[in-house]
């Protein structure tokens, strides 16, 4: 097999218009990278100093109603990670920052990044664009004619003859074809492993997508290279790799994302924040006193301090009352939320199981996944930010409550000590084995069409001979 | 060296070969003449284990060719009628190439011995085959044969194409082979290189074997007359 694929080797780099051709895309790939590891860095940048800057205005509120500073609100950033740039995944449509204020829970299922299993990824030039689409194309028209041209010239023959088998050829051929592919990869990978701080959790991660890609490529490799021994000529060859390719790449994410959502559909944006604000209306509405709920609020506190008028208590009951509401409206959100997230898991499910007919998908979440910019990550970010929302909110209602002030002292004001004692809202990424676990499917199916592939290859092709 | 012990072969239903019996012995040319569908190129793929005899037996040097594929092929040279090399390749690169995959190594002045002796000019050596002529890429093809120590060379219309002076060339290499030992069996339509090259002549019609005659028996006139006579019977 080591002769079969240092002969491909020798032929492929003999071949003038690959080896420019294989020039043009070192000088994109590194062009691409490099601008990917630039726009990175100036993202970093740009995003400390928004942030210092918000922070600055913050911790300069000289004195503020703490109710009035909830909404005031803040920003929240997605950490800008180093290989967050090689594929944007849903972040190029979620953004980066979130603002949080009081009472505004983030409806994270109808941000467009639900529409995450149907974007299309022909956007900007990124490094992941040119790996997952053109990449494999140039592996296609490498190996297409691989065999056939083999059967075709009568080579075959000869080497039958020689004692080569139909196996070994496959095999040998696609090797040499998929170190081309991994060449390729490399020169990205390289770029990106160069701009890396020495951080480990992306060191892995980049790791990890080079495996998966490495896999990917295997699997079209091998693919082509056994429809080539199968099918009688070139041209049927080439015309069912690219049909695959196209199904693959075009037709069926976005039939299969389109049938993930049929299935599990979400309810309407209109049906949410109805049943949302129904369920709110129930209970306590911080702005409508005849509420019975506030009622039911109003006399346990009264009670508590043992006094009749809400006047009379020695701390200010309208923090009391808006934080009950904020909790109030929290519980309603997470169980229409929690309901949302739910189906969500489920498409998220149904989709990564379509890996199981088309590796590319398995490819295209993995790829996400790694760079922590796929819904997984969008939807992490936004439970902390949500958690960090809560707290923040309810550091300032109970401020409100507590800090000295009487019920419908609306004037009085915290001093710059406590704002500045808020501290800021710091995110981490999941950590890769909690990652790897949500995409497990899509890990199995890409090991497994490798594996199909190659059983079929290794014990169906063993004694067959196309002559 | 070579038997076939009535052999028969049909593809869907229609004889390809019907009850074919040759005996070929060591130091032959055997040469198969007959028109195209006489059969030929399907006896020269039973012998190379690519097909399989419906009926009968084919054995090259006592080996079943239809249970000892493998053994069989080890003891075979095969030139087809246009030999295809990787044209990015130099002739050199070829033969060690091919080589290699036979499970042999050679060195490189072994290999340009191999090269020279079938005919091939040193200057051509290190050339890539894509400039070669279609005689130039045949000698690489009886090298790659030569190195392996065939000891059955087959070839499929070897002389098709092929200029009078590489015709010739072939023939005295074929001949040499001989000399050595070689048994060799060539499929052809070329009435006169067959009479030149070959020692005995089989002529197919139909996938029988309707003649058989040693080549010094007849003058290249005899031969085409004979033919012709059997073909438009």
């Amino acid at each position: 097999m080591k002769t079969i694929v240092a002969n491909e080797w020798k032929n492929l780099g003999r071949d003038k218009g690959l080896l420019v051709a294989s020039v043009f895309f070192a000088a994109v790939l590194i062009a691409v990278s490099i601008i990917s590891v630039k726009e990175v860095k100036q993202s970093k940048e740009n995003q400390q100093k928004a942030q210092q800057h918000m922070r600055e205005k913050w911790e300069a509120i000289d004195s503020m109603n703490a109710h009035s500073a909830a909404h005031y609100g803040t920003y929240l950033y997605k950490p800008v990670t180093a290989i967050g740039n090689f594929d944007e995944g849903v972040y190029n449509i979620t953004g980066k920052v979130l603002r949080i204020e009081g009472h505004v829970q983030n409806e994270i299922v109808y941000s467009e990044a639900s529409q995450s299993l149907l974007m299309s990824k022909f956007g900007k030039l990124k490094s992941s664009l040119i790996l997952q689409y053109i990449i494999p194309l140039l592996l296609i028209f490498l190996a297409f004619n691989s065999m056939s041209n083999e059967k075709e010239s009568g080579r075959v023959k000869l080497l039958y003859l020689q004692g080569a088998t139909t196996a070994q050829l496959i095999i040998s051929k696609s090797i040499a074809i998929w170190i081309y592919g991994i060449l390729l990869l490399s020169i990205t990978f390289f770029v990106q492993l160069l701009s890396l701080p020495p951080d480990y959790d992306q060191t892995q991660r980049l790791l990890l997508l080079f495996v998966v890609f490495a896999l990917y490529y295997y699997i079209i490799v091998i693919g082509t290279i056994y429809l080539s021994a199968k099918l009688k000529n070139n041209t049927a060859v080439l015309t069912m790799s690219l049909a695959g390719w196209m199904l693959w790449t075009i037709f069926l994410p976005k039939i299969l994302g389109n049938t993930s959502e049929k299935a599990f559909r979400l309810p309407s944006r209109q049906a949410f924040q109805t049943a949302m604000q129904e369920d709110r209306a129930k209970g306590i509405d911080g702005h409508n006193p005849s509420d019975k709920r506030e009622k039911e609020l109003k006399e346990k506190v009264l009670k508590e301090y043992n006094v009749t008028d809400v006047k009379d208590l020695p701390i200010n009951y309208d923090g009391i009352r808006m934080q009950a509401d904020e909790e109030y409206g929290n519980q309603v959100w997470d169980k229409h939320f929690g309901n949302n997230y739910t189906l969500l898991k489920k498409q998220k499910t149904f989709y990564q199981l379509s890996g199981i007919i088309n590796p590319f998908i398995s490819l295209q979440n993995l790829s996400m996944g790694l760079c922590g910019t796929d819904m997984y990550h969008h939807v992490h970010f936004l439970q902390q930010a949500e958690l960090y929302r809560r707290n923040f909110i309810k550091m300032l209602n109970d401020r409100h409550a507590f800090g000295g002030s009487k019920t419908g002292e609306w004037e009085w004001t915290e001093n710059n000590e406590f704002f500045k004692s808020i501290k800021d809202f710091e995110y981490r990424n999941p950590a890769l084995g909690s990652l790897l676990e949500s995409y497990r499917i899509d890990l199995l199916c890409l090991i497994g069409w490798a594996a199909l592939i190659t059983t079929i290859v290794l014990f169906k092709e063993k004694k067959k001979e196309y002559v | 060296m070579i038997i076939l012990n009535n052999v028969s072969k049909s593809f869907k239903g229609i004889p390809a070969v019907k009850n074919l019996s040759l005996q070929i012995t060591e130091g032959e040319i055997y040469g198969l003449l007959g028109s195209n569908g006489a059969g030929k190129s399907t006896t020269l793929n039973m012998l190379l284990g690519f097909q399989q005899p419906d009926q009968g037996k084919a054995f090259i040097d006592g080996l079943d060719t239809s249970a000892h594929v493998k053994e069989v092929r080890s003891l075979i040279g095969y030139i087809p009628e246009s030999v295809s090399l990787y044209p990015y390749l130099t002739g050199m690169e070829n033969l060690a190439y091919f080589c290699k995959i036979s499970g042999k190594k050679y060195a490189d002045q072994e290999l340009a011995g191999f090269l020279t002796e079938c005919g091939l000019d040193t200057n051509a050596h290190h050339k890539r085959t894509e400039t070669y002529s279609k005689g130039m890429r045949q000698k690489v093809g009886i090298a790659i044969a030569y190195a392996k120590n065939a000891k059955v060379y087959i070839l499929d219309e070897p002389a098709s194409g092929l200029d009078p002076v590489a015709s010739n060339e072939l023939s005295t290499l074929l001949g040499k082979l001989a000399l050595r030992g070689a048994t060799i069996v060539m499929a052809s339509h070329d009435l006169f290189r067959v009479r030149e090259t070959c020692t005995r002549i089989g002529i197919m019609k139909k996938g029988t074997l309707v003649k058989e005659m040693a080549a010094a028996s007849v003058s290249a006139t005899e031969l085409e007359n004979i033919y012709l006579a059997y073909m438009q019977d």
